[in-house]
């Protein structure tokens, strides 16, 4: 059974920000040891981030504070670093609801790299993709390359999820990867997933799966995968993707796409995206597997797509698009159109027109997006204007269109502001405005060494 | 036993060719630095050409770069870059936390609440990837 009260939370800002805090002294220890001034870089980066919103029924100030650090100590063999990123949030203007504050622990962990077998070794929450886990963890993970163009990596700890409904998400997962490359000619890996509860020991999600990266000249490029579901027995998903650049300013891709709703959707925690039990099930699943969801669990999506790319001239890019979707249960759906941008470097700009035509009432809009922006000196201006036309009234309302206006002033290197206004008018908001206000400081110790934005 | 026996196995096959391991790791940080849509293949004519970052596929096809070279986006993405869209719980949208960098594309424009009724019905896999088991906490909202 997946479905049971969950409660991870208690008082969860100051959970958090105890652990987080826990972390960071634990870092600053470890780095604060012998020998470890000579080689050490911190760095770090805040942003400051005051919004202006308005609801239904009132408008919300929320004041928000998102801290990214990183220190780096050059070791023998290799280098430790701490690595830690999170945000809290007060709204200014009401305090009256409980969720008045919030803030969350995004990435918090130890690691090492070694200077050999590009070896990495990761203690604490770490975001994991290896394969058919694209997991976030709070436990270990380690990969390695190993000899004769094999490489392995292998995760195991709690799964980081959010159960707002009381879906489990798990209470424990691990898993691996193992693929073979030959360098510039291939890549193939098989990996495996699982996750379970501890109470029932019953299973959250089972997964296995194969990847592929096929690089057999330096023109062509493909890539993709397929993942199995042990625990509803089907397949999940088959994903492939093919690129072509004949020329280095001329570029075609495909793409296909086979998704199976019963199985692809097996492990997910939250209704809107799980299947319903209500509805017929097939072989290999059984009703208690299931969610309580609102999609259809007989539903299989196949999508092919293309794409031809000419860069016109330099930095002026012309892109054609075209998506066939062709589901089981609810038809067809075609999505094309094109993309221009032009991107010289002080100034920048982009169309892009799109048409997707459904058998559906709302699978049939026009979709619009015009944007530009400019630097002159420190200050750069962008404005943004997007806009959907429905063929069939949403709420009565046949266009939905947003227009934001954005200027940033960069102080000085390391500090920079900027602020936007967006307008929305839609099926769901007759008028809407909102603001933003920015403040981002980057401060380093031993700056320039890192040589990476962000 | 048949299983444990596999397990032996296999640990001491990978414990082996560990040992007789001797690649270089990619240098930790990109030399230079770079901002913006980079198109890779401007300086590289090796297996990173393909890594165009203003290329029509790259969005499409950069899980895949993820789950097999992330130590190459490490180079010049550090794990906060990442956050921003695949986050366990976030409040703002990629696209209002950036509206300065417009070029990104990012997700959720304009009057999302409308659209993403339409974007979950035409291809419910794209939302999963994020709020399939994170940062789902709004989705009770209206899906109880």
């Amino acid at each position: 059974m997946r479905t049971h009260a969950i409660s991870r939370s208690g008082n969860p800002l100051s959970v958090r920000v105890r652990r987080g805090c826990g972390a960071v002294a634990a870092a600053l220890i470890l780095f604060a040891g012998p020998g470890a001034s000579d080689a050490a870089v911190i760095s770090a980066s805040s942003d400051t981030i005051f919004r202006l919103r308005e609801t239904r029924d009132r408008d919300l100030y929320p004041l928000y504070e998102y801290l990214h650090l990183s220190t780096v100590q050059q070791v023998t063999g290799g280098v430790v670093s701490f690595n830690m990123g999170g945000w809290g949030r007060v709204d200014l203007a009401d305090r009256t609801t409980e969720d008045h504050t919030n803030g969350d622990l995004q990435y918090g962990y130890l690691s090492y790299r070694g200077d050999r077998n590009n070896l990495v070794a990761n203690l604490g929450r770490v975001w994991v993709t290896e394969g058919v886990a694209s997991e976030r963890i709070d436990g270990a993970y380690w990969r390695s390359d190993l000899a004769a163009g094999f490489m392995a990596s292998a995760f195991a700890g709690r799964p980081v999820v959010t159960e707002p409904n009381a879906l489990a998400g798990g209470d424990v997962i691990y898993g691996g990867r193992i693929a073979h490359s030959l360098p510039g000619l291939y890549t193939i890996g098989v990996s495996a997933v699982k996750t379970s509860q501890v109470d029932d020991g019953a299973d959250v999600l089972e997964r296995e799966g194969i990847d592929v990266w096929l690089h057999p000249v330096k023109q062509v490029d493909i890539t993709g995968i397929s993942s199995y579901s042990s625990r509803t027995s089907g397949w999940m998903e088959n994903t492939y993707h093919l690129s072509l650049a004949p020329l280095h300013d001329f570029r075609v891709s495909a793409d296909l796409s086979a998704i199976n709703y019963r199985h692809y959707l097996d492990g997910v925690t939250t209704p809107a995206l799980s299947v319903n039990n209500a509805l017929n099930f097939g072989a290999g699943t059984s009703a208690a597997g299931a969610n309580n969801g609102i999609l259809n669990p007989n539903e299989e999506l196949f999508m092919l797509g293309a794409s031809v790319g000419y860069t016109l001239r330099k930095n002026l890019d012309l892109v054609a698009d075209y998506r066939h979707f062709d589901y089981k249960v609810q038809g067809d759906a075609h999505y094309f159109g094109a993309n221009l941008t032009y991107t010289p470097g002080t100034y920048s700009a982009g169309l892009q027109i799109h048409r997707m035509d459904g058998g559906a009432e709302r699978l049939s809009y026009d979709e619009f997006r015009i944007w530009a922006s400019r630097r002159w000196g420190k200050v750069d201006v962008t404005v943004d204007l997007f806009d959907v036309l429905y063929d069939h009234d949403i709420n009565d309302v046949s266009n939905s269109f947003s227009i934001s206006g954005a200027v940033g002033y960069q102080f000085s290197p390391r500090l920079r502001a900027t602020a936007d206004v967006e307008y929305m008018r839609g099926p769901d908001y007759e008028n809407q405005l909102q603001g933003l206000i920015k403040l981002t400081y980057a401060f380093d110790v031993k700056a320039g060494t890192e040589g990476r934005a962000k | 036993m048949k299983n444990i026996c596999l397990g032996l196995l296999v640990t001491v096959l990978l414990s082996m060719l560990y040992a007789c391991a001797h690649t270089q790791s990619l240098a930790r940080v990109h030399p230079e630095e770079v901002k913006g849509l980079v198109d890779c293949g401007e300086c590289h004519t090796d297996r990173w050409a393909l890594w165009n970052h203003r290329a029509a596929d790259f969005y499409n096809k950069h899980r895949f770069f993820a789950d097999e070279q992330s130590k190459a986006c490490n180079v010049c993405h550090q794990e906060a870059f990442c956050a921003d869209c695949h986050a366990h719980k976030e409040e703002i949208k990629p696209s209002d936390k950036y509206k300065d960098e417009p070029e990104r594309n990012l997700p959720h424009r304009g009057d999302y609440i409308n659209q993403h009724k339409i974007d979950g019905r035409i291809n419910p896999a794209y939302c999963v990837k994020c709020h399939g088991r994170q940062n789902n906490e709004r989705c009770r909202s209206c899906h109880r």
